[in-house]
């Protein structure tokens, strides 16, 4: 239906309401396709009065959806007219309504009462995080700084993650700000990005260079670079942290793929523990590797050529220079096939240590084990992302740890030309790193699409001259 | 509530009084004793003078006068709210403003509500909740309707003639009761055993393990009626266990009759394990032929999260022998875990029985999972079907694609 225009008498709504063809939604319909169409509030509030005059009541859900009109026009006094009624006619409102009202009076100049709503949702519930956002926003760009910081960590406190819109919001508002303790806190920002593996898109990023750029007294400067593969950075020549992981995190990690990857809830899911201890002992006997190849994704590289060739073909490129290597596949590669052929299996078997396990059993957790056994120099080989390896890691930050570890031991490659291209594991750590005068800061473009195993290419170098 | 008492006062002292006087009709407002009648005056009140200006803020009025007398009521009583009042409160809330939420909630449903780890399980079970509350009522609905015809139909039958002579006495369904109940002690001697491995509970959740369990009374009652039963066997049974529970709630008083072994015991510790033989989708063996002489195991497991290989797990853990359909060989499949619920495992274990026809059996697979018999060779229809896929998919993602570059702009045009 098309909402009217200009406010309407008793008698045209009726007439309206007659002629459509479900009379007892009507209201329910018109109000929305007044939403749609964001109508002048005038019509809506004439059907509110009519529907106020002939049931002598208005129902909970055509208030909320004359809320959500007032909020897309910013009628203030509207929306606190409309929350007063709620509060009489009801006890408590749920969470739609309180969102409206927040994200409506935060944009206001009656912020504050959004701030005492967001006291109330507390009480019944936890705020969602577009209620804190919009009551950040409100309080930073009312330059209440301190204030903002406390619902900031609030909304951390509650496990609930910020949007980048709310982060970009304290870089955007304290610009030009003196401030040793809202430095810190700004700062911490930029930890809390490095943490997480978070990466700014462009304009957050641009917000984030006019703040450095703005500190009085301290003479930042910030420039746009790509870092090249070598790590170091064009700007600055400053060298990026590498991505070996600490001592810590790499055994931490290594116990949890055991533990979560390999036993799971079910050592049979995946292995048995007869297999899994033949394995430790051959790779125990043979340590350390430096590459170690995911055989049956290797040989299918190519579809058109035999299964062993591409293997071959892999492994012959990988041995030079005397690398170590160590190739996992399945028992029925040793039976004598038209894609596996024995002569050429047994001519690879000197040239690498072979494993195989039962064709049941999953390869790609051996994979991990014997890569993170061989230590920090062993590389792995396979065009698999390992997202359901990942996926069975119980806590995030082991997914983290285990990402950053992939990027950096990972090599997946392209056959091209029958040439074999590596394309190298990275060598240094794409995340937001400081050195105390220098930040390095990797953004992303606005509309890339970006995957979660790619890492952005672009950096904001920022140093203080 | 204070603040709203201040309000109500203003409004009283104000607002009201100089909408009555330019209505004329002050003696209808005080003393105010309803909506309902409130409103009444107002609706006449309007139609006496169409041609007025619209007052478009009387709904504020309206919705403020009316309540009046309550709010006084409602300070007096107005306590800190228990924690499950306050959660009834909300959903009630929720309800008013249309969201799927049942309209009746008892206290046991409120509970694991209020447990519920996160916001979207709430959502989901509330909408659980809500669909199940709809179906009850549809089919009340629909039991009422079909007594009164029934009822209709019955007078009209005494007026028209008198009952019919018949030479056996209407007790057909105590009659085929007695004949399956027959059969299947028959089958507990001589015929042969079907497991139900009932160790995966704690693989499950709650509402899982309920599914499960309505699921094994499906099989059973197929198993009851058909031709030649198995004998079934609740293997790994634990007497305390939620499945227990479920099964008691399905069966009540007929649990402890019912024509079936439950034992504690693992069927490793029954039968020979050469014998064995454990059903699994993910097993890398393909079922040829149904073998009479072997005992067929099936997990009683709805895994609604697809955990994969847990039962071939199970299996492998004992060293059985495993066995999958063979799903591949004979139909075109489409979509869908190759996974079958229970009942449809023990039908077509029981056509196989019966026939040992593989395209009679199969046809129990839901008919949505596949395209069709395999006529052809198996990879010249799986070509076709994955170019009608690629194609639909194809489109689909473009869309997709420009679904969110047009939301993605959107969003940052309104900052």
């Amino acid at each position: 239906v098309q909402p009217p225009e200009k406010p309407l008498e008793a008698e045209e709504w009726n007439r309206l309401r007659e002629s459509f063809p479900s009379p007892e939604i009507f209201e329910e319909v018109m109000f929305n396709s007044m939403v749609r169409c964001n109508s002048p509030i005038d019509v809506a509030k004439s059907l509110l009065t009519h529907v106020a005059k002939s049931n002598g009541d208005i129902a909970y859900n055509l208030l909320v959806k004359y809320l959500v009109l007032c909020v897309q026009q910013r009628q203030t006094s509207e929306i606190c007219d409309v929350y007063d009624i709620m509060k009489i006619r009801f006890k408590i409102l749920e969470s739609g309504a309180y969102n409206l009202l927040i994200r409506g009076l935060s944009n206001s100049d009656q912020w504050r009462m959004a701030l005492t709503l967001l006291e109330e949702v507390k009480k019944i519930m936890t705020p969602s995080r577009t209620n804190y956002e919009s009551c950040v926003k409100a309080a930073s760009r009312h330059q209440e700084m301190n204030l903002a910081f406390e619902l900031y960590r609030e909304m951390l406190a509650k496990d609930l993650i910020p949007t980048l819109d709310v982060l970009q919001a304290f870089f955007d508002f304290s610009r030009g700000m003196k401030g040793a303790e809202l430095q810190k806190e700004l700062f911490g920002i930029l930890l809390y990005l490095r943490e997480n593996q978070i990466y700014p898109h462009k304009t957050f990023m641009r917000s984030i260079k006019l703040w450095f750029e703005s500190i009085p007294g301290e003479n930042w400067r910030g420039h746009l670079t790509n870092i090249k593969d070598s790590g170091q950075c064009p700007v600055c020549n400053h060298q990026l942290e590498d991505s070996d992981l600490t001592e810590e995190e790499y055994n931490n990690l290594r116990e949890r793929i055991i533990r979560d990857v390999i036993h799971g809830t079910d050592t049979f899911r995946k292995t048995s523990p007869q297999e899994f201890e033949a394995f430790q002992t051959f790779v125990e006997n043979r340590l350390p590797f430096d590459i170690v190849i995911d055989g049956l994704n290797v040989s299918h590289i190519k579809p058109r050529r035999m299964q062993c060739e591409n293997l071959f073909d892999a492994v012959n490129c990988l041995a030079k220079e005397n690398a170590r290597l160590l190739v996992l596949g399945r028992k029925h590669m040793l039976i004598n096939s038209s894609n596996w052929k024995r002569e050429i299996m047994k001519e690879m078997q000197n040239k690498a240590d072979f494993f195989f396990a039962e064709n049941i059993s999953e390869d790609d957790a051996f994979l991990l084990y014997a890569t993170l056994r061989s230590g920090k120099h062993c590389k792995f080989v396979t065009r698999d992302f390992l997202r359901d390896h990942k996926a069975c890691l119980s806590n995030s930050l082991t997914r983290h740890l285990f990402r950053k570890w992939q990027r950096g031991h990972q090599i997946s490659k392209k056959m091209f030309l029958s040439v074999f291209i590596q394309q190298p594991a990275f060598r240094y750590d794409c995340v937001v790193q400081t050195t105390g005068d220098t930040w390095h800061i990797p953004y992303k473009d606005t509309f890339e699409e970006k995957y979660s195993y790619q890492v952005p290419r672009k950096w904001l170098c920022i140093q203080q001259k | 509530m204070q603040s709203a008492n201040m309000l109500l006062k203003k409004f009283v002292r104000s607002s009201v009084l100089p909408f009555a006087a330019q209505h004329g009709m002050k003696k209808d407002l005080f003393p105010v004793s309803r909506t309902l009648s409130l409103s009444l005056c107002l609706k006449q009140d309007n139609s006496c003078s169409p041609s007025e200006k619209l007052d478009l803020d009387a709904w504020k009025k309206v919705m403020k006068s009316g309540l009046q007398e309550e709010v006084s009521e409602t300070v007096s009583e107005h306590k800190e709210l228990s924690t499950l009042a306050a959660a009834r409160e909300t959903l009630e809330m929720w309800r008013l403003a249309g969201r799927s939420v049942p309209e009746n909630i008892s206290e046991e449903q409120l509970k694991t509500f209020m447990e519920c780890p996160s916001k979207s399980a709430k959502k989901k079970y509330l909408r659980y909740l809500y669909h199940k509350e709809l179906y009850k009522k549809n089919d009340r609905r629909k039991m009422d309707e079909k007594r009164e015809r029934r009822l209709e139909t019955q007078e009209q039958d005494s007026k028209t003639d008198e009952t019919r002579r018949n030479s056996f006495i209407c007790l057909w369904a105590s009659c085929m009761d007695r004949a399956y109940s027959w059969r299947v002690a028959q089958s507990m001697i001589f015929g042969q055993p079907l497991v139900f491995d009932m160790s995966y509970e704690k693989d499950m959740s709650i509402r899982e393990v309920a599914n499960t369990v309505r699921q094994i009374v499906l099989s059973e009652g197929c198993n009851r009626r058909s031709v030649d039963p198995f004998h079934i066997h609740f293997c790994n049974f634990k007497d305390d266990s939620l499945y227990h529970k479920e099964f008691v709630k399905h069966y009540r008083e007929a649990w402890g009759k019912l024509l079936i072994t439950a034992t504690d015991q693992c069927y490793t510790e029954v039968f020979p394990k050469d014998k064995l033989i454990y059903l699994t989708a993910d097993s890398p063996k393909v079922m040829k032929t149904f073998d009479h002489d072997k005992i067929y195991i099936i997990g009683s497991m709805v895994d609604k999260s697809i955990k994969t290989g847990v039962s071939l797990a199970r299996a492998k853990r004992l060293g059985l022998e495993t066995a999958a359909l063979p799903l591949e060989k004979y139909l075109l499949w489409n979509a869908g875990a190759k996974n079958l619920t229970l009942d449809q495992m023990m039908r077509i274990l029981l056509t196989l029985k019966d026939t040992g026809d593989w395209k009679a059996a199969l046809e129990f697979v839901p008919k949505r999972k596949y395209c069709g018999f395999v006529s052809r060779p198996v990879h010249e229809l799986k070509k076709s079907l994955n170019l009608i896929n690629t194609l639909k998919l194809g489109k689909r993602q473009e869309e997709l694609r420009k679904q969110f570059t047009k939301n993605y702009s959107k969003k940052l045009m309104q900052k």
